[in-house]
């Protein structure tokens, strides 16, 4: 086996998989297909992490590795190029996707198909990580969606099935558009693998370098609405709130990061396209802010985390947007995707954690909305758990995403502030750390004790509390934990896997100085303020109105629109 | 030359402009079989232009057309009609569910059963 | 329509207009690097006349794998939306389905005439399916196309009376897919054991390239394709009568 098929073994390990998961499925009752199941999932999903791993050494020495599918001759096949990123994204869907598999065996959806389909899922994220080839980005991206639609709609509740329907409809249409940009880029370079490209548009005249221009700005606004940036963010609500829990958790925990990083390789084709990082940046700091006001607002626990999963994603974004405006080449903007790509890492674990444990605790509720809510580790208990680790996790995950020690939001959070420090982002990001803290404060209140008379709980009818579930919970928990703990190691090697120019040794002393321990204080005092003013009168009737906002499907477009326009604007002004 | 180019621009607009203006799900599925459609015919149109025997070996045979869009097409015209049927399941599914197929009233009588 | 809304409508058209207009209207002269290599080394590098399935087929294929994955869990998400439209709970365990039926009396729009010449053109219209799909390495056609063939071939048998074949049996026909994905991902994978990569040509050491690696996988992915597409096909007509 050479180290060129193994690097390609994400790819199809999980695609051989789900075809002896979908076999098993047509040709053999019940037992053998839970058994295929089982292993469809250990070769799909538990291996291929595994390989990536072994892989590690090669990188080191080599840098990246670079391969034709098939063999054939670079100017015409599909260049695929393995290096330090792929593996951290590969890594990071199997962080996420095995805990929510897990979760969903006995409580959400659990059919074969559903197995089946996260595995092409895996495949498709693995590509789309690894590929060099401007048409399979196409097409790996479409493999994506579609899962993503069949998944969101497989609840088959009349929401779910709006939600995936804009989705759809919105998504695909922005998918035209990329085509569009091919083709513009084609025409310009005849070639459609990144090299070709690169090397095509650098000696063109400056008639062509506007096409140029138009084309990359249409290849990039569709990959940025899968990363949910403002004003793209629209579907995004009800996607991740309505869908099954197990299912939101994939969504926001991972498919919502792997488009952003393939776009590294995008801009990166021409020094053109190096304008486009600072209006990104921007974009994603204002989301980032209006995001968490708007989390604010919201009655339903579901919406008010997606809400959520808006704004920790314009974290992301001004860190990335910012580091490709620098230069990757530099100290600073080095510094600058690391903290990005750990801030993705640790939003994909928590996030996912609180989607879970949300989900769970509502389920058996039986009620979402969280001014109503009250006394959930009653109901919990209620329904046989024994230990209270639904209620543990949870609030794992929400000192984790509120920035607090020892969990890994604080870490990452911390280092992707100071490496914005100085200017109008580290404001607007503190002020955004701030509303976090408030509106988890306020999605923390169900676990309040209720102020209706409890029925005491009988203990021989109490059902068993799913295994897999608390499992599932448990092994997302233990990661940010661990994250956590070993931060300082984990951004070292995701230093090392990004080139290695600068060793980034950020240890303890830095994150647990003086300075960083009082701004989280800041942070914290000023968040439970944000938190009395948002419940008081005045307060709670403008958080109304702000709910009452409603958009409609003409507006996604809209937003689309505005978007595009946006980057032409800034580009052409050079 | 540029006028089969606007024609299929215009083609595309009405296409756009099908699934934003029109309030009735399946005519915004035909919108975007409309867009899927014209981004086809610019391909297929322009990579035509560099000879004039189709992109079949054999004897005799000298200018082919560029047989690369084609083959990108083949790909992208699948992808498109499969995303139609997935929509149109979708759109059955939500007048099941609601007895309409006009956006609007979707919307507001998801909202109200909530 | 208010006002408001007409007008933002009239901006998002307008904006993306403009920003389409310059990909369009470029007079940059189409390149002709691609043709020129494939002229000269399709045949030599894959064994096919016809150089778009060279393309699809041989440099590309990793691109058709992708297209089969959609096909594939589109036709999933649309069977199981469509499926669940007459009943309350999913019901993991069964293989076979069928719809509710429609409302209508079952034959009141499927006529004599219907029936009769469907089921006589039924096998005709199988066998030019399968002739496009075997020859799609020398004249146009290939898998996709000819698969789309041979499922109406079957929707065409299913319509008539005359043949209760196993042909237009659900259960048969999802078999035929899932064998076929098994066997598409496994030629795939095959290259990997014949020195030449993920999705390389298996025989490429030989001198003489031989199409048997294209016809292969044409004939895989048209099984795929057609039996896919004729179980939600027969699907959305009520299920197979002698289920």
């Amino acid at each position: 086996m050479s180290i060129e098929t193994l690097s390609l073994a994400p790819i199809y390990l999980p695609l051989l998989g789900a075809a002896l998961i979908l076999v098993c499925k047509s040709f053999f009752p019940t037992k053998i297909r839970r058994l295929a199941e089982y292993m469809g999932t250990i070769l799909g999903l538990g291996l291929p992490p595994v390989i990536v791993l072994f892989l590690y050494p090669t990188l080191q020495q080599q840098g990246s590795i670079d391969l034709v599918i098939g063999s054939y001759a670079p100017s015409i096949g599909i260049n695929f190029s393995f290096d330090g990123l792929s593996i951290l994204m590969i890594l990071l869907a199997a962080c996420v996707t095995i805990p929510a598999w897990i979760y969903s065996r006995k409580v959400g959806p659990a059919h074969s198909n559903f197995t089946a389909l996260v595995l092409i899922q895996n495949a498709a994220i693995s590509a789309i990580s690894m590929t060099s080839d401007l048409f399979n980005l196409f097409v790996c991206l479409e493999v994506m969606g579609v899962v993503a639609y069949v998944l969101i709609a497989s609840s088959q509740k009349g929401n779910a099935v709006h939600a995936s329907f804009s989705y759809l409809m919105f998504s695909s249409s922005a998918m035209v558009f990329f085509l569009l940009g091919v083709f513009g880029l084609y025409r310009l370079t005849g070639s459609l693998s990144y090299d070709g490209i690169t090397q095509g548009l650098a000696g063109l005249g400056p008639s062509e370098q506007k096409t140029a221009l138009f084309s990359l700005v249409l290849l990039v606004v569709p990959i940025l609405l899968r990363v949910a940036v403002m004003p793209l963010s629209l579907w995004l609500i009800d996607a991740h709130s309505k869908a099954p829990h197990a299912v939101s958790a994939l969504l926001s925990g991972v498919l919502l990061k792997i488009p952003l990083f393939a776009l590294i390789r995008v801009l990166h084709l021409t020094p053109l396209a190096s304008g486009m990082g600072l209006p990104i940046s921007w974009a994603g700091t204002i989301t980032a802010l209006l995001a968490v006001l708007s989390a604010l607002a919201q009655s339903d626990a579901k919406k008010l985390l997606a809400y959520h999963s808006i704004s920790q994603i314009g974290y992301v974004v001004s860190a990335w947007g910012l580091a490709l405006h620098t230069g990757l080449e530099t100290q600073a903007g080095a510094l600058l995707l690391a903290a990005s790509l750990f801030h993705a890492f640790s939003h994909a674990l928590f996030k996912a954690l609180l989607f879970l444990s949300i989900g769970t605790t509502t389920d058996c509720s039986g009620n979402r909305d969280v001014y109503m809510l009250r006394g959930a580790n009653h109901r919990l208990r209620q329904e046989g758990e024994v230990l209270p680790l639904t209620m543990l996790c949870y609030f794992i995950a929400a000192l984790s995403i509120t920035a607090l020690p020892p969990f890994n939001g604080f870490f990452s959070k911390t280092l992707l502030t100071y490496s914005l420090k100085g200017g109008w982002q580290y404001a607007i990001l503190s002020v955004a750390g701030a509303g976090t803290v408030a509106s988890f404060m306020k999605l923390s209140r169900i676990f309040l004790p209720s102020k209706q008379p409890f029925e005491p709980i009988v203990k021989e009818s109490l059902p068993r509390f799913p295994f897999t579930l608390h499992l599932g919970l448990s092994i997302l928990a233990a990661l940010c934990v661990l994250t956590g703990i070993f931060a300082p190691n984990l951004i070292f090697f995701i230093g090392t896997l990004l080139g290695g120019a600068y060793a980034l040794d950020y240890g303890n002393q830095f994150f647990f100085s003086a300075s960083n321990l009082l701004k989280t204080l800041y942070t914290l005092f000023g968040g439970i303020a944000l938190f009395a003013l948002a419940v008081s009168k005045p307060g709670s009737k403008v958080l109304y109105r702000l709910k009452a906002m409603k958009s409609s499907f003409s507006d996604l477009f809209l937003g689309f629109a505005a978007a595009i326009a946006a980057l032409l604007l800034m580009l052409l002004q050079h | 030359m540029i006028i089969e180019r606007i024609l299929i621009f215009l083609l595309f607009i009405i296409g756009f402009a099908a699934i934003v203006a029109m309030p009735n799900i399946i005519k915004k599925i035909f919108g975007l079989n409309l867009m899927n459609a014209a981004v086809v015919l610019l391909f297929i149109l322009e990579g035509s232009r560099i000879g004039d025997q189709a992109p079949i070996l054999g004897d005799g045979v000298k200018h082919i057309v560029d047989p690369i869009p084609q083959a990108l097409m083949l790909t992208a015209i699948v992808i498109g009609v499969c995303i139609s049927a997935l929509a149109l399941a979708l759109a059955v599914r939500l007048y099941k569910a609601t007895g309409s197929l006009d956006i609007n009233v979707i919307t507001k009588r998801l909202e109200s059963e909530h | 329509m208010k006002a408001l809304t007409r007008m933002k409508i009239m901006l998002t058209i307008l904006i993306l207009g403009l920003a389409v207009l310059p990909v369009l209207l470029s007079d940059t002269p189409w390149p002709v690097q691609a043709r020129d290599y494939l002229f000269e080394t399709a045949k030599s590098d894959t064994g096919a006349d016809n150089t778009v399935s060279a393309i699809y087929l041989g440099y590309r294929a990793m691109d058709t794998l992708g297209e089969t994955l959609v096909l594939l869990v589109s036709i999933t998400g649309t069977m199981s939306i469509l499926i669940n439209l007459g009943r309350n709970k999913v019901d993991e365990e069964s293989i076979g389905f069928s719809l509710e039926p429609e409302k209508l009396p079952r034959h009141s729009l499927r006529t004599n005439l219907i029936e009769v010449v469907a089921s006589k053109l039924g096998p005709i219209v199988l066998l030019f399916g399968l002739y496009v799909m075997l020859y799609g390495h020398i004249s146009p056609g290939g898998g996709f196309q000819g698969g789309v063939i041979v499922a109406s071939g079957i929707v065409f048998l299913a319509l008539g009376t005359e043949l209760k074949t196993k042909l237009t049996n659900t259960i048969v026909l999802s078999r035929i897919e899932s064998l076929s994905f098994l066997f598409l991902v496994l030629a795939s994978i095959s290259g990997v054991f014949f020195e030449s990569g993920f999705f390389g040509n298996p025989v490429k050491s030989l001198q003489n390239i031989s199409p048997n690696f294209i016809i292969l996988l044409n004939i895989i992915i048209g099984m795929k394709v057609g039996t896919s597409i004729a179980v939600m096909c027969i699907a959305m007509m009520g299920g197979s009568h002698d289920h």
